[in-house]
């Protein structure tokens, strides 16, 4: 029977004196949409609490757009805290959107947002307090069509089995053309199994039902995906993207929430895209090709947003923000605007050799808090098998010049069991934080270099799919664990900070990323053990994972650590962002030689694909230097 | 700050409610949002100097989660005399329905911080009783009147213990019967420097002392806004005033107009009804 469309925060309610931090789930949040008599519903769900998924910029764009849209609707969803979601199992009360407060499967269309491989034991946790089947081969007619969308999907197959679409790419012109064809074939009364089959044709969907996973040609354990005999549904479902990004709204942004969470905050995306090309970094190759907006456009978006929002602080976000052609002449802009207001303006990870003394001075203003640099390895070798094109003499002058710019917390990002990582690189990851120590005690005032720290954080290399590295192995944890140990011996001075990233999660994070669709019983049965919230490093049990994976047959070690024969068909070949298999492969003979690649925003076209293929192209709003 | 610039400060108060859902907003999340609506309403809020500019605003004392009010204020300093009129309406357009303000006056800057004006703070309190376990007034009366002849009740806040000096801080108490078996609280209290009374202590004494234990003795007590207590099914707490006492002993509201009372406020439904004269 259908789940009806009313609202149950009187069920709820109750439940708020007996968890932390009630303020998650009373929404009425100032900029909140609410279209309660619109004639198709959809909810988008984070898949985390809700102060982690607020301020998503994905979600803020589509849940604008569909409800800009006549007719239209959309609310939003989070997965309740522990506490909340043992509650309302206790009481009944299933899990409901924030707006109306309706029973998440009363919606026509659920989706859920993929940020990362992390947060996939919570996407059963909500379809199964929203009461929806796990599977998608379990669901009837009355459920709601399930759909996931995001940064993640780009191996979809470990998730497909609980996903009646997958939307790929960029959403925000895909997921009102879905939510208004779905609405077209529902008023048509078409049944479940060919409404799917409709939906596979509208651009960039993934019908995971109407494919299968095969092994009868060169391939790894988990197989490759092909669509079934007899559907006409595309062979490779490609990406889709927005071409003029100018023209979005720059300010997709609404809801201001009452809880204070981190990243609470006006954010405007100034360009989209990284052609930088290093070759570890999935988003480089996915988000691609490069568009920014213009310097009037951030300016005035800035201008707007915040005072419709009533915030204090801006952070102007993308992928790598001071690679904007105007990235300088935005800063100032704003700063003059903003002076005497106490807003500040954030810039999230500076590019080294993009950093400098201007680019210091016109950061932040006046708050300078801590700064984060991203050389990624130790050495320039291994910064050019990665493709990573900054050299040590760009970190000298990065950090002298923010030293020299008033700041004294600088913190340095690195990665570890990277391919063709020696003991001589983790070494050099240790002589660069004590030079960089050295330079701050040179050029910071004796009376403040009490202030001073400098702190590494290191990371475990994840090889991801679309990716040059997506045919390695991760190196072994045992490995990683030994090298981490090396790392913290060769680090001479004491006062600096080495963090570095626990090697337990990043094994199921590699799981998730080369794995098939034969990993989704193994999230389902983790499920079952307990496991929600896995990208919370307390909540994290490996153990659980591992009797998960012995009950299903499968060795987590072996599906993260074994490399992909170069002309093997993958379990993700059959989604793509654009980007060539052939460009992917030449990426990885070159990074064997240590050879880099240049930005095609600087130099000439690298022939990564995703222009012709993508019928798009680079839109910059001013010469990159 | 130099006296020049103080000087062309103006200092705007403004009563707001604080109910309905949002009555869940701990102290932070409200101040968090005021700052939001001062902005939103586009006021020429002045700005500390110093290393990390903020807006010059101040609050009366925090309300714990799940108490609602109908006494807020707020004062913020703005740098240019906005009239009244015209800054309510812009805070009223730029506030959610359950923090919307009630009114506003300019109040002299040489005046004491809200915080140490009011000393004068009135709950009234909505009790809901598990079924069959109801008191009648009278045995309430008492339950109330051995808590007060105790003088204080231990309990713990954070990792801290803590004692609510009851005899100093309680001035009054009425009580009176609601429609359905529930019972309707008014509580005056005095608040200073020294401490103040939070509502949330009291209840869990009074079902303490209902089941005869030794409250706050026999079982702890731990500081939080909505307690999960015994014989109280559940409870509403309401800040339904904040005064300013003189030298005298008179009561002064912090704004010379009086604010209507908001629906949805207890006092709607109470006969206690406004507990100055209590």
């Amino acid at each position: 029977m259908k789940v009806i469309y009313e609202n149950r925060f009187s069920e709820l309610e109750p439940l708020l004196a007996r968890v932390e931090k009630p303020t998650r789930y009373i929404n009425h949040e100032w900029g909140s949409l609410y279209k309660p008599e619109a004639e198709h519903r959809c909810v988008l769900i984070y898949p985390d609490v809700y102060e982690v998924g607020l301020p998503n910029q994905g979600i803020a764009i589509l849940y604008r757009n569909l409800n800009e849209t006549e007719g239209l609707s959309c609310e939003r969803g989070y997965i309740p805290w522990m506490d909340m979601a043992d509650a309302m199992r206790e009481a009944h009360v299933p899990l409901l959107s924030l707006e109306g407060a309706a029973p998440i499967a009363s919606f026509d269309v659920v989706g859920f947002h993929v940020p990362h491989e992390m947060a996939c034991t919570n996407y059963l946790e909500g379809l199964d307090l929203a009461g929806i089947p796990l599977y998608a081969a379990d669901r009837g007619e009355d459920d709601p069509i399930v759909i996931c969308g995001g940064p993640s999907v780009y191996n979809p197959e470990p998730l497909a089995p609980f996903f009646d679409c997958m939307l790929i790419g960029e959403g925000e012109e895909q997921i009102v053309e879905f939510c208004q064809r779905h609405r077209e074939l529902r008023d048509a009364g078409v049944p479940r199994a060919r409404m799917l089959r409709e939906l596979a044709h509208v651009g960039g969907v993934y019908v995971p039902s109407l494919y299968e996973v095969r092994f009868d040609e060169p391939c790894s354990a988990h197989g490759y995906t092909v669509p079934k005999a007899g559907e006409d549904v595309p062979p490779v479902v490609y990406k889709r993207v927005v071409k003029d990004f100018g023209a979005t709204n720059p300010v997709p942004q609404t809801v201001v929430p009452y809880a204070q969470i981190v990243q609470d905050r006006l954010s405007i995306e100034v360009l989209r895209g990284c052609a930088r090309g290093c070759r570890f970094c999935q988003a480089g190759m996915t988000y691609r090709p490069v568009r920014e907006r213009s310097a009037d456009q951030v300016v005035s978006a800035v201008t707007r947003g915040l005072s419709s929002m009533g915030y204090d602080e801006v952070s102007l976000n993308s992928l790598s923000t001071t690679d904007h052609s105007c990235c300088e002449e935005i800063l100032n802009r704003l700063n003059a605007r903003l002076s005497d207001t106490g807003t500040s303006i954030s810039v999230p990870s500076q590019r080294l050799d993009s950093f400098g003394v201007d680019m210091a001075a016109a950061v932040a203003g006046e708050k300078k808090g801590g700064l984060t640099f991203a050389p990624e390895a130790g050495s320039q070798r291994l910064r050019d098998v990665i493709n990573k094109n900054v050299t040590e003499e760009d970190l000298e002058r990065a950090t002298r010049a923010a030293f020299e710019a008033g700041w004294r917390r600088v913190k340095l990002y690195f990665m570890m069991g990277l391919p063709g990582e020696t003991d001589e690189d983790i070494v050099a990851i240790a002589n660069l934080a004590d030079h960089t120590l050295e330079i701050a005690r040179e050029v910071v005032p004796k009376e403040q270099r009490g202030g001073i720290s400098v702190s590494i954080s290191v990371s475990v290399f994840i090889p991801k799919g679309q990716t040059p590295f997506q045919w390695c192995g991760q190196t072994p944890d045992e490995e990683v664990k030994r090298r981490q140990q090396l790392l913290l011996r060769s680090v001479k001075n004491r006062a600096v900070r080495v963090h570095y990233h626990d090697a337990d999660t990043s094994l199921l994070e590699a799981v998730m990323s080369r794995g098939g669709r034969d990993i989704a019983p193994l999230i389902e049965a983790a499920w079952r053990r307990g496991q929600r919230f896995d990208a919370w490093t307390e909540q994290f049990h490996l153990e659980w994972w591992e009797e998960a994976a012995a009950e299903c047959g499968l060795d987590l070690r072996e599906i993260a650590q074994t490399p992909y024969e170069l002309d093997w068909r993958l379990p993700w070949e059959h989604v793509s962002p654009g980007v060539s298999r052939g460009f992917l492969q030449r990426e990885y003979r070159r990074s064997l030689k240590a050879e880099t690649t240049p930005d095609c925003t600087r130099t000439s076209c690298t022939g990564c694909g995703i222009c012709p293929t993508l019928h798009a192209e680079n839109v910059l709003v001013g010469e990159r230097v | 700050m130099s006296n020049a610039s103080e000087q062309t400060l103006f200092r705007l108060r403004v009563a707001f409610v604080k109910q309905g859902r949002l009555k869940y907003l701990g102290h932070l999340e409200v101040i968090h949002t005021i700052e939001q609506i001062v902005r939103r309403a586009k006021l020429p809020y002045a700005v500390t100097q110093g290393f990390s500019p903020h807006m010059r605003i101040a609050y009366t004392s925090a309300l714990p989660v799940g108490t609602s009010s109908t006494c807020e204020y707020f004062d913020v300093y703005l740098n240019e005399l906005v009239s009244v009129t015209d800054a309510l309406d812009r805070l009223r357009i730029s506030a959610p329905m359950d923090l919307q303000p009630l009114c506003a006056g300019y109040v002299e800057l040489r005046r004491p911080a809200l915080t140490a004006e009011i000393t004068r703070v009135d709950y009234l309190i909505e009790l809901f009783f598990k079924d069959g376990s109801a008191p009648n007034i009278e045995e309430l009366r008492q339950s109330f009147d051995t808590l007060r002849a105790r003088g204080t009740i231990p309990y713990t806040r954070g990792k801290k213990h803590k004692e609510l000096d009851i005899a100093r801080t309680l001035e009054s108490i009425a009580l009176a019967n609601g429609e359905d078996a529930h019972v309707y609280v008014a509580l005056a209290t005095h608040c200073d420097n020294e401490g103040s009374l939070r509502p949330e202590i009291i209840l869990a004494a009074l079902d303490q002392a209902l089941r005869g234990v030794e409250p706050g003795v026999g079982e702890e007590i731990v500081s939080t806004g909505i307690q999960q207590l015994s014989v109280i099914k559940s409870y509403n707490v309401e800040r339904v005033g904040q005064y300013i006492v003189d030298e005298q002993g008179e009561t002064h509201a912090p704004l010379e107009m009086k604010p209507e009372v908001p629906e949805g406020s207890l006092l709607k439904q109470s006969p206690i009804g406004a507990l100055s004269n209590l």
